[in-house]
């Protein structure tokens, strides 16, 4: 059944969508992006989607707004801002190129709607069946850590990477995380006092709680780099962090799920077998190691945004 | 056997991947040991999957022992096998190479400024080499977009490892590059809509039994058109020139030589395997086939207008992606001619390992040039031969690869293009292969015979003032390491002849584990 609730929500989320588009200042932009983002987010609630959601409040929401606000407010004017002005020749080409695309997505994608038949995915019968042999109680964690546990560590990976990345274009040992930050309100350093403890709290039970109910590794992680970004940007010195702690947090993750993978092969096993006996304490381990280095990774993601050649 | 060759076929990924995770923890010159033994333990790995392959067999590893659809299965096919072994012989060369000339890995910044070498190439490199691998032995449509995204991703970061000119570049590379990943995931998320796998072999059956073929297309159009932009196929090659050529000298060839390729193999993967070929994507092969052709002759054209190496040698690679798309209008026409299709399929990939090791080779010499004297520009490398004759004679026996002359696997791959179209009646494609055989020679030799020439005597000054007019300035003398390093492109050079005996081989090898 449609509600008029969620009318009213798909209608916002169109208007806060161009909001978030149209508009040439960087400020305003990134404030429609938030505001689309807990839309969404609430979108991804009443479709009964919790992990989704959380998934989506994290990262898709959170931290890319983090990331979006800090650049807002160093530059708020696009660089050459004429990246989004009509052509002088031919000034309708843009939009009507616009709108033909628009048009023909629009036909495609409800042709396709209305002509195809979904299937039900039918990995839904053997979840339920081998979920008990995985250690963990709810689907998704076991979806994540157990069954396609291959496409997590490779996804863990492709984020340390991208970290180490970071690292690549900054200055010798991450000088980025030393560079003096812009002066914030008084307000913030005291807010995030109060705000750090109660992140860290939700990051933990973000993490447990994913053996048995909604949230894991990537939600909790994603909570935990905010309270860091928070504390970086209050101009808390985080320098003995970044320079010993960091690069270990990032790839112990990695490292141990790599491991935990090899114990079947030595068993004579296939990789990244677990035994029932001891799935659940490896599933734990390496849910609470790859915890640390998404929230490594993620942190340095925000590093990246100051300039290695120093500020311009 | 069994056992090891399961375990080989997760190894090939995850040791890599380990690999890249430690060696961020450990100093510089440690980094290029332990990045040297792992290549050649994975270069290990590939031993057994390509002999079971040669046998017959087509190896699965069944991840955490979870069958599809619930888990992962890793299938070591023919087309897994070919591309394994040849992404091998090329990664051990290039790793040695760069563990030898630290300078070839970009440069780095430090607070008194930018120095040669870049130590992030290790864990960079390492993680796209298990990429590669990971895509090539991924039995599951959702793996195939994580494998894709991590070569994808770790492709843009070793560009921007060429120093402050090469980050515009790469930032316009990763824009493509995630486009063209979101693309081909549409496709993936409206495959497992409709067939309810990812599975690739399930959602084939699946997919033979709907009759109504319009998800199947929309996906498949999705995705050509996601992985043509990683590809570069014309128009959507923009991006690739700037990006190879401002890349450091041993990340450029890894780019042409092996990153490209993980595109082709997931199309062919998604275009053989997981989407039967319906009638109606005949007009979607035919444009990839007149793109294809387009490919060839204007990206031959404007290699032949370069006035500098590295982008001559981008150019090429431009063509040479051409040749792969000419043939896919051959592998369609499957129902109404069935000698075509399997000469098609083999000629692609023929001319794509080939390419592999030439471009390889050919990239590195250039990129090793560049790093000697300072430029890449034609004109001032002339001369340079006499200093540097293993050099030569490499990037003359890539040419030879390029080209298409025999023995080569481009030769091999262009005759059974050839023959394959005359088997249809395709008489067009053969003569786009004879126009781009003769601009591939013209533009190369444009390229190397200059380094053969006498450098230019005093008298004429056409050069501008270097100082040193009776041959082009190497940078300080070269050290044993460097010598080295010459002698591994010269042995990618002999490789591109050497495999090219191999035709028949891999001809055979890709008959296992047909779809």
């Amino acid at each position: 059944m449609i509600s008029p609730v969620d009318l009213a929500l798909g209608a916002a989320v169109l208007l806060v969508a161009g909001l978030s588009l149209v508009p040439r200042s960087r400020l305003v932009v990134t404030m429609g992006f938030l505001a689309l983002g807990v839309l969404v987010t609430m979108v991804w609630l009443r479709l009964d989607s919790l992990d989704v959601a959380l998934a989506e409040a994290g990262i898709g929401t959170g931290l890319l707004s983090g990331l979006m606000v800090w650049l807002a407010v160093r530059s708020p004017e696009p660089p050459g801002a004429g990246g989004m002005e009509p052509s002088p020749r031919l000034p309708w080409l843009r939009p009507a190129v616009g709108v033909v695309c628009g048009a023909v997505l629009t036909v495609v994608t409800a042709a396709v709607w209305l002509r195809v038949e979904d299937r039900l995915p039918a990995w839904g019968g053997p979840v339920e069946e081998q979920l008990p042999d995985t250690g963990v109680e709810h689907g998704i964690t076991g979806v994540l850590l157990a069954f396609r546990a291959y496409d997590t560590l490779l996804e863990s990976a492709i984020l340390m990477l991208t970290a180490a990345a970071v690292m690549a274009l900054s200055s010798t040992n991450l000088h980025q995380a030393a560079a003096p930050m812009p002066p914030v309100p008084l307000a913030l350093p005291w807010a995030t006092r109060l705000l750090v403890p109660a992140l860290v709290l939700l990051g933990l039970w973000l993490l447990f709680a994913g053996s048995r109910d909604s949230g894991g590794a990537f939600q909790s992680g994603a909570v935990l780099a905010a309270a860091l970004i928070l504390m970086r940007t209050s101009h808390i010195d985080l320098r003995g962090l970044s320079t010993y702690l960091l690069r270990p947090a990032l790839v112990v993750g990695v490292v141990v799920f790599i491991l935990a993978g090899l114990v079947g092969p030595m068993l004579g096993l296939p990789w990244l077998s677990w035994d029932p006996d001891w799935a659940f304490a490896a599933v734990l381990t390496v849910e609470v190691l790859l915890t640390t280095g998404i929230a490594a990774g993620l942190y340095m993601l925000f590093l990246t945004l100051e300039n290695p050649e120093g500020v311009r | 056997m069994t056992e090891l060759v399961e375990f080989s076929l997760g190894a090939l990924v995850l040791l890599p991947l380990l690999a890249a995770a430690v060696v961020m923890l450990i100093g510089h010159t440690a980094r290029r040991v332990l990045g040297v033994v792992t290549a050649v333990v994975t270069a290990g790995f590939t031993v057994p999957v390509v002999a079971t392959v040669a046998d017959g067999d087509a190896p699965e590893l069944v991840l955490g022992g979870f069958t599809a659809p619930l888990g992962i299965t890793l299938r070591g096919d023919g087309l897994a096998a070919v591309f394994l072994a040849g992404t091998a012989l090329i990664a051990v060369v290039l790793t040695v190479f760069a563990a030898l000339v630290p300078a070839a890995t970009g440069e780095h910044l430090t607070p008194s400024g930018w120095r040669p070498g870049h130590p992030g190439f290790w864990p960079l490199w390492l993680g796209c080499w298990a990429g590669l691998n990971g895509v090539y032995v991924s039995g599951d449509l959702f793996n195939l977009y994580v494998g894709l995204e991590l070569v994808g991703l770790t492709a843009v970061a070793l560009v921007a490892l060429g120093g402050r000119k090469s980050w515009d570049p790469a930032l316009r590379y990763l824009f493509i590059a995630v486009l063209g990943s979101l693309l081909f995931l549409t496709g993936v998320g409206l495959l497992a809509a409709v067939t309810g796998t990812l599975d690739i072999a399930q959602a084939r059956a699946v997919l033979e039994e709907v009759e109504d073929p319009t998800a199947g297309l929309l996906a498949l159009s999705l995705m050509t058109v996601g992985l043509g932009m990683k590809i570069a196929l014309v128009p959507m090659h923009r991006w690739l020139v700037p990006a190879h050529s401002a890349a450091p000298a041993v990340v450029s060839p890894i780019l042409s030589g092996l990153v490209i390729k993980a595109g082709l193999v997931i199309l062919l993967r998604v275009w053989l395997w997981a989407v039967p070929l319906v009638a109606e994507a005949i007009w979607l092969a035919w444009l990839l086939g007149a793109l294809g052709a387009i490919a060839v002759l204007v990206g031959s054209v404007l290699a032949l207008r370069q006035d500098r190496l590295k982008p001559l040698v981008a150019y090429s690679t431009i063509a040479q992606i051409g040749y792969w798309f000419l043939a896919f209008p051959l592998l369609v026409t499957e129902h109404d001619d069935a000698g075509a299709a399997p000469g098609a399929y083999s000629a692609i990939v023929a001319l794509a390992v080939g390419h592999m090791v030439a471009k390889g080779g050919l990239f590195a010499a250039a990129g090793y040039l560049k790093l000697r004297f300072g430029t890449d520009e034609i004109a001032r490398l002339r001369g340079a031969g006499a200093q540097y004759p293993a050099l030569i004679l490499a990037m003359g026996a890539c040419a030879v690869g390029l080209i298409g002359l025999p023995v080569s696997l481009g030769f091999a791959g262009k005759w059974q293009l050839a023959t394959a179209a005359v088997g249809a009646q395709q008489w067009w494609v053969v003569v786009v292969i004879a126009a781009g055989t003769l601009l591939a020679a013209g533009y190369l030799l444009r390229g190397i015979a200059p380094l053969l020439l006498q450098a230019p005597q005093e008298s004429d000054h056409q050069l501008p003032d270097t100082g040193d007019e009776t041959a082009p300035a190497a940078a300080g003398s070269k050290t044993r390491a460097e010598g080295a390093g010459e002698l591994l492109i010269l042995l990618l050079g002999v490789a591109t002849i050497g495999t090219g005996f191999l035709g028949s081989w891999i001809y055979d090898l890709l008959g296992v584990g047909l779809w």
